[in-house]
């Protein structure tokens, strides 16, 4: 039943709207997200690299520690931890669950444990590196990187072009729900109410698609006209976009802060093995 | 503009292509990152993606950009938007996709052909379904020491990625994969196209005898190393490593990390060497054309 009534909440269309608005452009005001872009792209890659150069649990642990009070300090939403924990908990589940049946011993378990850290600590880094950053920060980040442009324009046209676009595909599903008749009985597990809509959701987007190929075409003119194609190959026209860009006192006592962390976390790690 | 022909593609069209797959793939994302899952013991029911979007735009546009844009749309607007940047995880992601959608639109030539956009939208899928399968046996192989001495482990994780390889197929690739394309491309053929200015595509994008070969080549070798990386697993469980593996251990140790690596490193290249040789076999086409 719970199934069920999550079902009916998620196919309500406004609820979805509103939700992904409030992630989208929720207020990212947090100890991370006021770093620099570029700093914390580089922290997330030592981080979640690190973990597969050993297999000493000691050291994974303190990776675990530490990259979770992380995420803590830069004030994860709730809802993104929780799907974090299931699905951690669940794969360890099924892992155990099948190694007890094809014979396993307890004794997998210290490597499986491992193993699932390494993945965790992944997860958790870039849950605290990117959840509270804003994503025009990171798409500038990215692109001082050496990303090619069209990825830090997509990250700012699909921000704003975002709301317009759920509007439209809203409207269209409105309207064939307006002229079709869902089944008033579902059926064993309501499979006819999941049938006709993902029927709907399927045939919406021919329309969708139809009306998006106009609106692209109006939006790359538009772009031309104003020498969008110029400025992505201009140095200058980079440059004056990245002049934002700037290490400050702030992030460099961060990088120390960081580097005694991960020495602590070694040096505990060579002396007290797990 | 006006000495173009009219089967090339402007640099404003590629533009397009790329940013109609983006906002039609990163929508759809959206939708389906919201959808429940049902699951059902290590049985997972969920809709991972909505494969229909990039599969029609591949074989109706070329295919590179369109792939590469249903991919860029997947990053931003699923994960990038929502706070659910996965970073590294992202990468893999992305080169399988882009790669998988590629070869499936190169494989169409004729639009109207319904039995050939089923089985190029099937190979596609089963190439990114593939390409993930590896990464993730290939990641538990590497990230635990000694998988084989832990009995029952690669039996187990060959069962958890066998049925998520079924259920992935069944539900993303041909619920919402095969039977809304067939659906959608006879109606999109010829409407869709002229909005952005484009001629219907006829025959195979740019078909070239050398991309055809790369393409059966790459097919070739995903499928190839699906079956040895498999094989290979489930040869460790009978022999004995016992003897060795110290030594083996000590030999290789942490560098293992470097062999997902540099198996990851080998696909993007080849992914990246295909499409230059596109792009490069694109412009002498059209500087052959304007001379």
């Amino acid at each position: 039943m719970e199934f069920v009534s999550r079902l009916k909440k998620t196919y309500n269309l406004e609820w979805i709207k509103l939700e992904l608005l409030k992630t989208a452009f929720g207020k990212k005001d947090s100890y991370m997200g006021r770093k620099d872009p570029r700093l914390i792209i580089a922290w997330y890659f030592i981080v979640s690299l690190l973990p597969w150069f050993t297999f000493n649990q000691t050291i994974l642990a303190g990776l675990l520690l530490y990259t979770t009070v992380m995420s803590l300090v830069s004030r994860v939403s709730p809802l993104i931890i929780t799907l974090l924990t299931i699905g951690v908990i669940s794969e360890l589940f099924y892992i155990i669950v099948l190694v007890l049946l094809f014979g396993g011993e307890w004794a997998a378990f210290s490597s499986l444990i491992t193993f699932t850290m390494k993945i965790t600590i992944m997860s958790i880094a870039s849950i605290a590196a990117f959840a509270s950053m804003d994503p025009e920060k990171l798409s500038d980040a990215l692109l001082s990187f050496g990303v090619p442009p069209q990825f830090s324009f997509a990250v700012s046209y699909g921000y704003r072009m975002l709301p317009i676009l759920l509007d439209e595909y809203q409207q269209i599903i409105l309207s064939f729900r307006l002229r079709g008749k869902a089944p008033c009985n579902g059926g064993f597990f309501k499979w006819r109410t999941i049938y006709y809509y993902s029927k709907i959701v399927v045939k919406a987007f021919y329309p969708m698609m139809l009306n998006t190929a106009k609106k692209t075409r109006t939006t790359v003119e538009a772009l031309e006209v104003k020498g969008f194609t110029y400025s992505l190959h201009n140095k200058e026209a980079k440059k004056l976009k990245l002049s934002h860009l700037k290490v400050s006192a702030q992030d460099h006592r961060f990088i120390l802060l960081s580097f005694g962390i991960l020495l602590v976390i070694y040096a505990a790690g060579k002396y007290y093995p797990l | 503009m006006n000495q173009l022909n009219r089967e090339q593609y402007s640099q404003s069209q590629k533009m397009m292509i790329f940013i109609l797959a983006m906002s039609l793939f990163g929508l759809a994302n959206l939708f389906t990152e919201l959808l429940p899952e049902f699951v059902l013991g290590p049985v997972e029911l969920s809709v991972s993606y909505l494969a229909f979007i990039p599969l029609s735009l591949v074989m109706l546009f070329h295919p590179l950009y369109a792939a590469v844009g249903a991919s860029v749309g997947e990053i931003i607007f699923g994960d990038l938007l929502l706070g659910d940047f996965g970073g590294l995880g992202e990468l893999e992601g992305f080169i399988e996709f882009t790669l998988a959608m590629y070869i499936a639109g190169l494989l169409v030539t004729n639009l109207r052909n319904k039995k050939q956009i089923a089985i190029a939208a099937i190979i596609g899928i089963v190439i990114d379904q593939m390409l993930s399968t590896i990464v993730d046996i290939g990641k538990v192989w590497f990230g635990i020491e000694e998988v084989e001495a832990v009995p029952g482990l690669p039996e187990s994780i060959l069962a958890i990625e066998g049925i998520s390889f079924l259920t992935e197929m069944i539900i993303s690739g041909v619920i919402f994969g095969v039977i809304p394309t067939l659906y959608l491309i006879p109606r999109l053929y010829g409407k869709i196209e002229p909005l952005l200015g484009i001629k219907p595509r006829e025959g195979r994008v740019k078909a070239s005898m050398t991309s055809w070969v790369s393409v059966r080549f790459v097919i070739l070798a995903v499928f190839l190393t699906f079956v040895g990386m498999v094989a290979e697993f489930m040869a460790e469980l009978d022999i004995n490593f016992a003897v060795w593996e110290p030594e083996f251990l000590e030999q290789f140790g942490e560098g293992y990390i470097w062999l997902p690596i540099s198996a990851a490193a080998i696909i993007f290249i080849v992914a990246v060497s295909i499409a230059v040789k596109m792009m490069a076999s694109s412009n002498h086409h059209k500087e052959g054309k304007s001379a």
